[in-house]
């Protein structure tokens, strides 16, 4: 034993560097291609390291990382046309960046974008969505610096290329060709991250270390402002308690506020660590609701949509759980976001409105203090989320006890992520009401989780995110309009519109707005958190030391 | 003898697999359904496209001939989750799970036949031992650790709270959370098998022919005592590697704990198949060297 | 001695698991989100947690959970297990080699990585209803015993081969008394003690598993309130609230202790 605190006390802890950077998020990134999958983790991790073409800023703004300019209908980078089958259609001149080179020094071309949209269009390449590379029909390489893609969809947000990125074709098109099948799991990203030829931002990838964390260095072909730190560590830790261990044991100097700790917890840390930190609180598009299934009877009437919204202090669950961190929400649009109709209704907390509501409805007060219908039906409501969500679980047991208070019997039911979002939700199995988030882009049209041709069928793969079954035709039409509307002011009244629907109709009991806690060492600058899927390590190079 | 037992944990590694691969296979929601329900962007289409790439098409059983086949040609697949071939993450993981289990058990074998024997030895320390051991096995190994993270990692700074990095150092807090759970067999079996042995009649004719004290304890009743603690290092292998899942979990660590636990979460059937039948068979392997070295000590087993 | 102290720990955790609905002025269940970790007080004996509920209520309530996955899955372990042990001793030969190398598998396996995979799966699959407290109960319970009965099945074989050897056995079979009645009326009550001993230590061991399948988010799902899942619970808050974890944790080690010590004190 003596023994042991003599080891203790020769080890001494050691003085941060201030040229490096370790951070911890809660997620390890799964493979590093940027077109196999999507996750937090692997954006996260590419900002640094590789650059797309266009990217949300932390204004929500579009604006091109690679590309020289962007895009539009004035500056004719952007022209209408006709496709050849006769379909409004839509050219689109994509000019790269001077001096743009990979890791390994060969220049960044037009031949990297041919290759990604070929491997795109491959069916068997296995890149996730194909849609975006099934409407890029036709890619013309116009000089080495130079593409004009032609797509057979016109939307307001033709500008934004999304996932659509130049990669290596000089070391990783030999692959993908010898066998396309194959690439997915042959690709040098995976098999050698750490080959300089495949990154194309301020830092590339110097070492992986499956589950546990990867280390980011410099690129010295990087032809933008040179970053301050000379190495980046990222480091994963799932459990947020090891995390903010690891912190305050100073193993990592930041919690990168896209995967940290959830908002409460960074609040507590704040609070008992005055001064050793700066936690800054930014406001995202992560949107926390309950989704009601619209085939439960009960659900259907829209007057218990509204009664079960405001028997809910949204509010004051805000202030006490999350110190007044999140943003209420009164639709699936964020007030930030430059479409929000800041004149939206909003539901009080009214427990006598909501039970006057259920009343009307035909719930009447039954003997066990729980509401029945004419029928004799208890008004008793599943009420699911994922298993191990430490807020979700503290929120629904809230909720039902707020919902009790009105004569609404809810009934717990949690599975783990996989079986709720790979199966429940998806193959709408919960009759009743499911608590989660979705998140989403600045202005992104909420087709897939409104639309009523994206209801999940067993015709349709169980594909599309409308879970809760909601059919409006109104909505649909709007759903339909929206992407097509070019001018930004005419698109204003339609979303005007599309909130004023779903605030009545409540295809969603909007909750909040999540806020992401990025906690900082007082000693670092330049970090802007976005609120977005575009993670804040894109603009790495702007991050400095004091 | 040998050859009957490796046979033996031949035949148990192919059942294994075989329930393994049903287990997962039968588990709610398939890679595929996931990433569905991650981006809006994939369409129906998209689902029968990747999974009929990920092989995720054809029936069960089908799947794990292919996939024992595939093992068997030394092509235990790729990892969904890590991107890397399957081998290529349990090599690192094992190595660094059985140097926690290696630092973990030896501590608690040497320290915990200490604690046993000085409870025999001298009788006034016995409750103090009993105790100990008692509080050793009732204490929830996770709430352990996470007092010592607290005390040696937040509070006094000493040590890392977790990670690999740091080398011996971040050993520390494991080795410690995972050696003080086991500690207490030991304890208590070296102490009753010492007390037994020192009351053997030899030991009296020993005494009597004025072999002092300690000779008596060290050469003629320690070698009895130790067989039983043997023996319990062979009972206890499942236990230690159970216990290495939640240290390494808690403490961030890699390992072939965290590995499973994350493949099963994340619905990597490949790696978490490969990695259960490797802990099986290393584990059943740990066992077996145990009786062996019980064999070779006990004259009265052969 | 010892046998007394850990009756009446167990004694102690049992009346407060059976006066639970009877204690207490508030609602163990409803959260009051003006009083979240409040320090103890009169109307708060051990404070409150991190949706002001009571913690001394919701230990008491945790007491009927716990008790109930250890309880349960002991007695399904013991049952099997005395069975097997029994089956195994008495028909020896083949049946006794495949129970035996059963056991002997099963103990060699790591149960806890084995556990995660049972538990993950679908438990509608096998009919139980999802997410119940009653259904998670049985579903955590069944897979420990699923372990447990090994401990258990050993030391009955060996207890019941030795009664089986004794010369009494013997005399009862020339009398002709039937094999049902030797193994049911002769051979079965002498195995109480070690079977006992097995039980009390399962009890333990499921306690503990419990703990530690919440801790991995695999236990019983809130609102229900086990020791383990108040302890995983806690631990979120460690740094805030320390004294939310220490009391759940504090539980689980007396009632483990109790059982331990029951198990050493029939084992004299």
């Amino acid at each position: 034993m003596r023994f042991l605190l003599l080891l203790l006390l020769a080890a001494t802890p050691a003085m941060a560097q201030r040229d490096t950077l370790t951070i911890g998020i809660t997620q390890y990134p799964s493979t590093l291609h940027p077109n196999i999958e999507n996750m937090a983790a692997k954006s996260y991790v590419l900002g640094f390291a590789r650059r797309p073409l266009t990217a949300h800023d932390a204004d929500w703004a579009l604006v091109c990382m690679l590309c020289e300019t962007l895009p539009t209908l004035q500056n004719g980078l952007a022209r209408l046309e006709t496709t050849p089958d006769g379909r409004p259609g839509i050219r689109i001149t994509m000019r790269l960046r001077e001096g743009l080179r990979w890791g390994d020094g060969t220049p960044i071309s037009a031949e990297d974008l041919r290759f990604a949209w070929e491997a795109g269009r491959d069916p068997a390449t296995g890149f996730g969505p194909a849609e975006m590379y099934r409407s890029m029909y036709e890619l013309i390489v116009v000089d080495a610096r130079t593409v004009e893609i032609r797509r057979d969809r016109v939307t307001f947000d033709f500008a934004s290329m999304g996932d659509f990125q130049p990669l290596p074709a000089h070391v990783e098109r030999a692959i993908w060709q010898a066998d396309p099948r194959a690439y997915r799991t042959r690709t040098l990203y995976d098999r050698e991250p750490t080959n300089p030829a495949l990154w194309s931002g301020p830092y590339r990838v110097t070492q992986v270390q499956a589950g546990q964390g990867i280390t980011l260095e410099r690129n010295p072909m990087w032809s933008g402002a040179t970053p301050h730190f000379r190495s980046i560590r990222v480091r994963t830790v799932e459990n947020t308690t090891a995390l903010e261990a690891q912190l305050l044991a100073g193993q990592v100097d930041m919690i990168a506020g896209e995967l940290g700790l959830p908002v409460e917890q960074a609040a507590a840390l704040e609070r008992r660590t005055q001064g050793r930190f700066r936690v800054e609180y930014r406001p995202g598009l992560i949107y926390e609701h309950i989704t009601p299934n619209l085939d439960n009877p009960a659900l259907a009437d829209r007057r218990v949509r509204q009664a079960l919204l405001m028997a809910v202090d949204r509010q004051r669950i805000v202030d006490q759980l999350f110190g007044g961190r999140q943003t209420v929400a009164h639709s699936n649009v964020n007030p930030l976001d430059r479409m929000a109709d800041p004149g939206v209704h909003r539901w009080p907390f009214d427990a006598a409105r909501a039970a006057a509501l259920l009343e009307e409805a035909g719930w009447r007060a039954g003997p066990d203090g729980i509401r029945r219908n004419a029928a004799g039906d208890r008004l008793s409501l599943d009420l699911m989320t994922t298993a191990g969500n430490r807020s979700r679980e503290q929120v629904q047991q809230v909720l039902a006890a707020q919902w009790r208070a009105v004569g609404v019997e809810t009934r717990i039911r949690n599975e783990p992520p996989r079986v709720f979002f790979g199966e429940t939700l998806r193959q709408r199995r919960n009759q009743g009401l499911s608590l989660f988030a979705w998140i989403s882009a600045p202005e992104s049209v909420p087709r897939s989780t409104m639309h009523s041709e994206e209801i999940p069928t067993a015709a349709r793969n169980w594909s599309g995110q409308n879970g809760g079954g909601f059919r409006n035709a109104e909505v649909d039409e709007l759903l339909e309009r929206l992407p097509i509307t070019l001018e930004a002011e005419a698109r204003r009244p339609l979303w005007a519109r599309l909130q004023a629907i779903y605030a009545q109709e409540l295809p969603a009991l909007p909750l909040w707005f999540r806020q992401d806690a990025h906690v900082w060492p007082m000693w670092l600058e330049g970090v802007r958190p976005t609120g977005h899927l575009n993670a804040s390590s894109l603009w790495a190079e702007h991050w400095r030391a004091r | 003898m040998i050859a009957a037992r490796l046979a033996q944990i031949a035949i148990t590694t192919v059942a294994l697999s075989f329930i393994f691969f049903m287990l997962i296979g039968l588990m709610p929601g398939d890679p595929i359904d996931l990433a569905i329900a991650g981006d809006p962007r994939l369409t129906a289409e998209d689902a029968a496209r990747l999974r009929a790439l990920h092989g995720l098409d054809q029936p069960l059983l089908s799947r794990y001939f292919a996939w024992a086949a595939a093992v068997l040609s030394g092509n235990p697949g790729f990892s969904r989750l890590f991107a890397q071939p399957v081998a290529a993450l349990i090599g690192p993981a094992l190595l660094s799970t059985l140097t926690l289990l290696g630092f973990a058990l030896g501590i608690a074998v040497v320290l915990g036949t200490a604690l046993g024997v000085l409870a025999a030895l001298r009788p006034r320390a016995a409750p103090a031992v009993q105790t100990l051991a008692l509080l050793a096995q009732s204490v929830p190994g996770f709430w352990l650790g996470i007092m010592l993270i607290v005390v040696f990692a937040v509070w006094l700074g000493w040590l890392p709270a977790g990670g690999a990095e740091g080398g011996w150092r971040a050993l520390i807090l494991p080795v410690a959370t995972l050696a003080f759970a086991n500690l207490a067999g030991y304890a208590r079996h070296a102490a009753s098998a010492m007390a037994g042995a020192l009351h053997d009649p030899w030991i009296r004719s020993a005494r009597a022919r004025g072999a002092s004290e300690s000779r008596i304890a060290w050469r003629h009743a320690f070698p009895n005592a130790a067989v039983p603690v043997i023996t319990l290092i062979g009972l206890d292998a499942g236990a230690l590697v159970s216990g290495a899942v939640i240290t390494e979990a808690l403490f961030a660590r890699p390992g072939m704990g965290k590995l499973i636990f994350d493949a099963i979460m994340g619905n990597d059937s490949n790696l978490a198949l490969l990695a259960l039948l490797v802990v099986a068979v290393v584990t059943m392997l740990g066992s077996l060297g145990a009786d062996l070295a019980q064999r070779a000590l006990d004259p009265r087993i052969r | 001695m010892k046998l007394r102290i850990g009756l009446s720990l167990l004694a102690l955790v049992a009346l407060a698991a059976i006066l639970a609905p009877w204690v207490g002025s508030h609602d163990p269940f409803a959260p009051d989100l003006f009083n979240r970790y409040a320090p103890p007080s009169a109307a708060h004996p051990l404070g409150t947690d991190d949706l002001g509920r009571d913690v001394a209520l919701r230990l008491l309530h945790g007491a009927r959970v716990s008790l109930a996955v250890g309880l349960g899955a002991a007695l399904m372990a013991m049952l099997v297990g005395t069975a097997a042990g029994l089956l195994a001793a008495w028909r020896g030969g083949w049946w006794d080699a495949v129970l035996m190398r059963l056991a002997d598998a099963l103990l060699a396996l790591p149960a806890l990585p084995l556990l995660i995979v049972l538990s993950a799966l679908d438990p509608a699959a096998i009919g139980l209803p999802r997410g119940e407290a009653g259904a998670d109960i049985l579903r955590i319970a069944v897979i420990l015993a699923a372990f447990g009965w090994v401990g258990v099945a050993r030391l009955a074989r060996a207890a019941a081969l030795s009664v089986l050897a004794q010369d009494f056995v013997r005399a009862a079979r020339a009398l002709g008394v039937s094999e049902t009645r030797l193994l049911l009326r002769h051979v079965l009550p002498q195995l109480a003690p070690p079977i006992a001993v097995a039980t009390a230590l399962a009890v333990a061991g499921a306690i503990l598993a419990e703990s530690a399948l919440s801790f991995l988010g695999l236990g019983i799902a809130p609102p229900a309130a086990s020791w383990g899942n108040m302890l995983a619970n806690a631990q979120e808050a460690v740094f805030a609230a320390p004294l939310v974890a220490l009391w759940p944790g504090l539980a689980i080690l007396l009632t483990v202790a109790g059982c331990s010590l029951v198990a050493d004190g029939l084992r004299r």
